[in-house]
């Protein structure tokens, strides 16, 4: 599928799943004119009741959307039948529900995959897959159709929150990846006797005490560590209150780019910041978090590449200032004509 | 024989005007306060701004007093990040003579009841904000450049206008966190998460209850406090009623660009909205299938949720209307879209509406 702009959304969308015995479930959404019919219209050979559940699920989905369009009809089929309890496709439905209208893009040249049920979809939260593991759409675990853009889940007691920053690696292999920042609120009395049992510990030590990130190398923790400590020092009101977990989509990389992403998903975590419509696109380090101060990163051109190719409508992309003056001509034409804004920063926060 | 009329209840009570209260209703004979306006509505809806002192109402007319400000309201521009707001200063402004109707007094005659206190106007202002902003209408992204801010402030200051008649005076950002606390508000959500799943070890079918206080997602309204089913659709067919000739009034004024195709889609979207006003005018009465054919609580709930639709289609059109009166030439067909959808939703809201039972069998193709 080529890549989409604001105003060409696709005639025809698919999105897959795989069935419990192995076969392959494609799912085939398509828009035609409303004309007095119902809003979705599903259909699978020789299973109407999957057919009326599908079309639940996707009605119930739509109540998560900001915008109602009632101009279109959305036909939803099934090219297999799957068998009468099985429920993991019913995230490949939204999700081609989504495509046809424009509100999901999937990676462009790729068959998107996903696996997940749930019995809250008017609320957009996913219970998990039949396997017990949380719901997938390609390799990415969701726990909300917001989580898609990295959003929050604006009913969990965790608030996790995803940016992405581009990786490159020369060439073929250069992606977008994330990090995820996940926080949750210290109970006040509980930190208070913390720190009068160890009261020789400043402020900034406990705070890096509170945030881990399993699965990463000893030197990469304390940069994290620190990256966060630093911005909630300069952010002012962040410190003592959260216990933060920081993941990454792809956790086998060198060098500091993804400081600017991390600083973002944290303060978006923690309701600091404007919420974009969509992903947040950072790429940016510091030598001076506590200062606010956002300093430039190599690779600049691939980068730049990597990012124009993979925006989507909403996104916003952030970039160091130091990049302004070699942005390619028509850059931010081209990502504005894609529906993403763009600004190049020297400190984070307002203006 | 005025002498002898007495009167029956007490006068109203017009303390906090300007402060916490922006305007209220009046009976004939109440006194208005000196530095207020009083606006006063005749039977067929045509308002008459007149100096403050002794309201006079003649046979059918209804009168509001209202203070002209300058208000000041912090807003929350999204549900998920609740300790950045923005604090808006806003007046009431003196009436704009080139316009036969002020805007701000049809919002006082279609939508408010009684009293339109300071903080129920601000929930109305900070929904229709949050909608923009879901939308993408208004653009107010993180880490947002100078020229950005400008575009926004633009935008809020013709949607305020237009939507409510209010003149946005200063418009700044602040840092809520002193007042509200992100932790707080997640340690609440944890305490009720662990109810819920207590009540349900219980056995309790808490369900729905948990439904109704959970936000629903980035485009949740504030929750408002459940009204009956008829008083709501009276409320949002009135504004129906009032509202969508007063906007096609204003949308007919707009300057168009040059060319036939915006002048036909332009043309289609005043007769596609007319004919939504006859419809609304014509509309069938809840709780009737047909004379003598009384309809079910189910399919009257049905009937006033399509209502509903068609009044959030109203709402989009009011900051549609703004959004035109701000656009540049080339963004016009993107803008024209828009309209079409809204008229969609419009149309099926008030079709929905006007069919007394939900039969609507699929066509075999």
């Amino acid at each position: 599928m080529t890549i989409l702009s604001v105003t060409a959304t696709p005639a025809i969308a698919e999105c897959r799943s795989i069935l419990a015995d192995g076969r392959v479930l494609t799912i085939t959404a398509s828009r035609r004119p409303r004309a007095n019919r119902a809003e979705v219209k599903c259909s699978v050979p020789g299973a109407p009741a999957v057919a009326e559940r599908m079309q639940e699920v996707v009605r119930l989905a739509r109540h998560t959307e900001a915008r109602f369009d009632s101009r279109d009809q959305v036909v939803l089929s099934m090219d297999i039948a799957p068998g009468g309890a099985e429920r993991d496709w019913e995230l490949a439905a939204v999700l081609a529900d989504r495509s046809v209208r424009g509100l999901f893009q999937p990676a462009a040249g790729v068959q998107t995959f996903a696996h997940g049920w749930s019995d809250n979809w008017h609320l957009g939260r996913l219970a998990g897959r039949a396997d017990g593991g949380n719901a997938t759409v390609g390799t990415m675990q969701v726990t909300h159709l917001g989580a898609l853009t990295g959003h929050a889940d604006p009913s969990a007691a965790v608030s996790s929150v995803r940016a992405w920053f581009p990786l490159h690696s020369g060439g073929v292999n250069d992606e977008l990846a994330w990090v995820e920042v996940s926080v949750f609120p210290i109970n006040v009395g509980a930190a208070a006797i913390d720190v009068t049992a160890d009261a020789t510990h400043t402020a900034a030590n406990s705070e890096e005490e509170t945030i881990a990130a399993p699965g990463l190398d000893l030197s990469t923790q304390q940069e994290i560590r620190q990256t966060i400590a630093g911005a909630r020092d300069f952010d002012g009101k962040g410190l003592g209150r959260w216990r933060s977990v920081v993941r990454f989509g792809q956790p086998r990389f060198q060098g500091g780019s993804y400081q600017l992403a991390l600083v973002m998903a944290d303060r978006l975590a923690r309701g600091r910041e404007f919420v974009p419509r969509g992903r947040v696109i950072a790429t940016g380090c510091s030598s001076a978090w506590h200062a606010g101060r956002v300093d430039t990163v190599e690779g600049r051109e691939p980068k730049l590449e990597l990012i124009l190719s993979q925006v989507n409508p909403g996104d916003r992309v952030l970039l160091p200032k130091a990049w302004e003056d070699g942005l390619p001509p028509g850059f931010q034409a081209d990502l504005r004509q894609k529906g993403a804004t763009l600004a190049c920063i020297d400190r984070i926060g307002m203006i | 024989m005025d002498f002898f009329t007495r009167r029956r209840q007490q006068a109203a009570d017009t303390g906090g005007l300007g402060v916490n209260l922006i305007a209220l209703r009046l009976d004939d004979g109440d006194v208005a306060p000196a530095d207020c306006t009083v606006v006063v509505f005749n039977a067929a809806g045509h308002a008459r701004r007149v100096a403050p002192g002794k309201v006079a109402c003649e046979q059918g007319e209804s009168a509001f007093c209202f203070h002209p400000g300058p208000y000041t309201i912090d807003l929350i521009p999204f549900a998920a990040a609740p300790e950045w707001g923005l604090r808006l200063r806003f007046v009431v402004d003196a009436s704009n003579p080139r316009v036969s109707q002020q805007r701000f007094d049809l919002y006082l005659y279609s939508e408010t009841s009684g009293r339109l206190p300071l903080s129920g106007f601000g929930a109305s202002v900070e929904a229709a904000l949050q909608a923009e902003l879901a939308q993408g209408a208004l653009d107010l992204p993180p880490c947002t450049a100078l020229d950005e801010w400008h575009a926004f402030r633009a935008g809020l200051n013709q949607l305020m206008y237009t939507r409510y008649g209010v003149t946005v005076d200063d418009c700044v950002p602040v840092d809520l966190g002193e007042q509200i606390d992100f932790a707080d508000i997640m340690i609440a959500r944890a305490t009720r998460a662990a109810e819920a799943e207590r009540h349900a070890a219980v056995g309790m079918h808490t369900l729905d209850e948990q439904a109704a206080d959970l936000p629903s997602g980035p485009g949740a309204m504030s929750p408002l406090p459940p009204q009956p089913t008829s008083q709501n659709d009276a409320q949002a067919l009135r504004r129906l009623f009032l509202e969508l000739p007063a906007l096609s009034r204003e949308l007919r004024l707009l300057q168009l660009p040059q060319g036939l195709p915006i002048f036909e889609q332009h043309q289609a979207m005043l007769l596609r909205l007319g004919m939504a006003s006859l419809n609304v005018t014509t509309m069938p009465a809840l709780a009737w299938a047909a004379p003598d054919q009384p309809l079910g609580e189910e399919d009257q709930h049905r009937r006033s949720r399509h209502t509903l639709v068609a009044r959030d289609a109203l709402d989009e059109a009011w900051s549609l209307l703004a959004r035109f009166q701000l656009a540049a030439d080339d963004q016009w067909p993107q803008l024209l879209d828009q309209a079409d959808r809204i008229c969609a939703n419009l149309e099926t809201g008030l079709s929905l509406r006007r069919a007394p039972h939900a039969e609507r069998l699929e066509p075999s193709l």
